[in-house]
């Protein structure tokens, strides 16, 4: 499966008239995005506003993050959840408005929604503090049972992502990059001296709003399957979760998984990339060992010389990490783990809830225990309301001014777990 | 919390559903819970089918306190 991924570097964004794109600056219509988010009549109220890199601008609480794209040679977007499923996707190709974002932001549904500062102290640790963001900004209808408003909230970011990248089909893009990845035997045998090497993707499965979709698939009713690294850059994955706003893997995160990004490029170097095994991070014992299992059955089964695992979230996810770990590795494939640490405020804790033996190589994307003075900001998109309740926060850590002190964990991808991130133990 | 209470000489069970990380932290009487969202019943059998689960768990709980272990054990059955 081949895909060419051409990148349109978007510089600003301006309201207009229509929405086109013009010498790099994404130009947007106000009324018509507003006026397609309202279709769903679970929301009350949409306004939109732009966040640059530089100004002084809180955004919270933040939901999802999306870069728009559009399939310009057949199929669609966001298979199963906007666009249709169809053969073309992670295939043929796609354009991206890159350095820009869709950032949905409204009311709480969770307590799990995260804040991205556009300039301060807080800016060095989010990638989106250096986006050019179009905010939508959500009011949901009185009494919405919280999964509703979630899902209102989901489908608002990807359908406003959508149109956008509408803008971008007939646009010539700065850069085109090819991925491919062939079929298991094709491409075990393009390169036979290099080591074959798997990616072990774990999805936020918890449910209770912690939800993945593949495919429109919610992920927590998957088994491990194969999947062509392509499909996940054409949108084959979109995040419905309110998991730790540090560790959260926005939709974007899918779009830009940096291990995918990496394998590619040592692929045909140093290593042969032969693709990505799905899995889920389930809440029942009989599913973690279920899925563990299928884990290493696949490893084994495709051949892979070593694997890198990276999880979602902490706590009883880093079980499936280790378990995962623990049965690869037992079925002869040697493994690299990719997480976070959460070692108290203090230091002085376990970093993760569970351990092996077997876990001997571990890349930390750092820890989200850590606080942070988080200064007052001219301008807020969203609300300052629930601060004290938002992960990171708490009682009496916000001042009347709007600056407040919070862990890191606060923050959008500030940890993340796949090292999206300037805390990961990489060079640069 | 298992531990430190095990600490003072008092025997603790700990009912929880990730059995990996009670061994990890080094449980010596664990006993597999339901579910993490719902460990001690199953709200989707209903009150009643759910209540029979907690019983039946606690009790296997409270029997499992009193026997002496030489090593960290599951009890995954009543029978023991």
């Amino acid at each position: 499966m081949k895909l060419e991924l051409g990148k349109i570097e978007i510089k600003d964004i301006q309201f207009a008239d229509r929405t086109y794109i013009e010498g790099h600056v994404l130009y947007v219509n106000k009324e018509e995005v507003e006026a397609l988010v309202l279709e769903d009549d679970k929301l009350l109220e949409c306004h939109l506003d732009i966040a640059r890199p530089g100004e002084a601008t809180r955004i919270t609480p933040v939901k999802d993050v999306i870069e728009p794209r559009v399939k310009i040679s057949g199929g669609e977007m966001f298979p199963g959840v906007i666009g249709k499923v169809s053969p073309q996707v992670g295939t043929g190709r796609t354009h991206a408005l890159e350095g820009c974002c869709v950032v949905t932001v409204g009311r709480i549904v969770g307590f799990q929604e995260g804040v991205i500062d556009m300039s301060g102290p807080a800016a060095d640790y989010c990638p989106f503090s250096k986006t050019m963001n179009l905010c939508v900004v959500i009011e949901p209808k009185e009494g919405l049972e919280t999964h509703v408003y979630e899902k209102a909230g989901r489908m608002a970011g990807l359908k406003v992502a959508t149109y956008l990248g509408e803008a971008a089909r007939n646009v010539e893009p700065d850069t085109v990059e090819v991925y491919e990845t062939k079929p298991i035997f094709e491409q075990a045998a393009q390169y036979p001296d290099l080591p074959k090497v798997g990616y072990i993707h774990m999805l936020q499965s918890q449910g209770l709003l912690h939800d993945t979709y593949y495919y429109g698939v919610d992920a927590k009713q998957i088994v491990p399957t194969f999947m062509y690294p392509t499909e996940i850059m054409d949108g084959a994955i979109v995040s419905g979760n309110c998991v730790a706003p540090c560790d959260k893997v926005t939709t974007y995160h899918h779009l830009h998984n940096p291990v995918i990004d990496d394998c590619y490029k040592h692929h045909g170097k140093d290593i042969n990339f032969m693709g990505v095994i799905l899995t889920n991070e389930n809440v029942f014992l009989a599913d973690k060992e279920r899925h563990s299992d299928m884990v290493a059955k696949l490893c084994e089964w495709m051949g892979l010389d070593g694997v890198l695992i990276t999880e979602e979230g902490y706590g009883n996810p880093d079980t499936d990490l280790m378990m995962n770990c623990r049965k690869v590795e037992r079925a002869g494939t040697k493994v690299v783990l990719i997480t976070d640490e959460f070692p108290g405020k203090d230091g002085k804790s376990a970093s993760l809830a569970d351990t092996c033996e077997e876990a001997t190589a571990l890349a930390s994307c750092g820890q989200g225990n850590a606080t942070l003075k988080f200064p007052a900001m001219d301008k807020v998109i969203g609300t300052l309301e629930y601060i004290e309740s938002q992960i990171g926060g708490w009682a009496g850590c916000i001042n009347e001014d709007g600056s407040f002190e919070a862990e890191l964990q606060i923050i959008i991808a500030s940890t993340i777990a796949n090292g999206f991130n300037k805390l990961a133990a990489r060079g640069y | 919390m298992v531990k430190g209470i095990e600490k003072y000489g008092i025997p603790v069970v700990h009912m929880c559903t990730v059995v990996p990380i009670s061994r990890t932290i080094g449980a010596n009487r664990i006993i597999p819970a339901v579910g993490i969202p719902y460990p001690l019943g199953d709200p989707t059998q209903g009150e009643a089918e759910s209540y029979k689960i907690r019983e039946r768990l606690v009790e296997r709980a409270l029997k499992a306190l009193q026997l002496p272990v030489d090593e960290q054990t599951v009890f995954e059955k009543d029978n023991f």
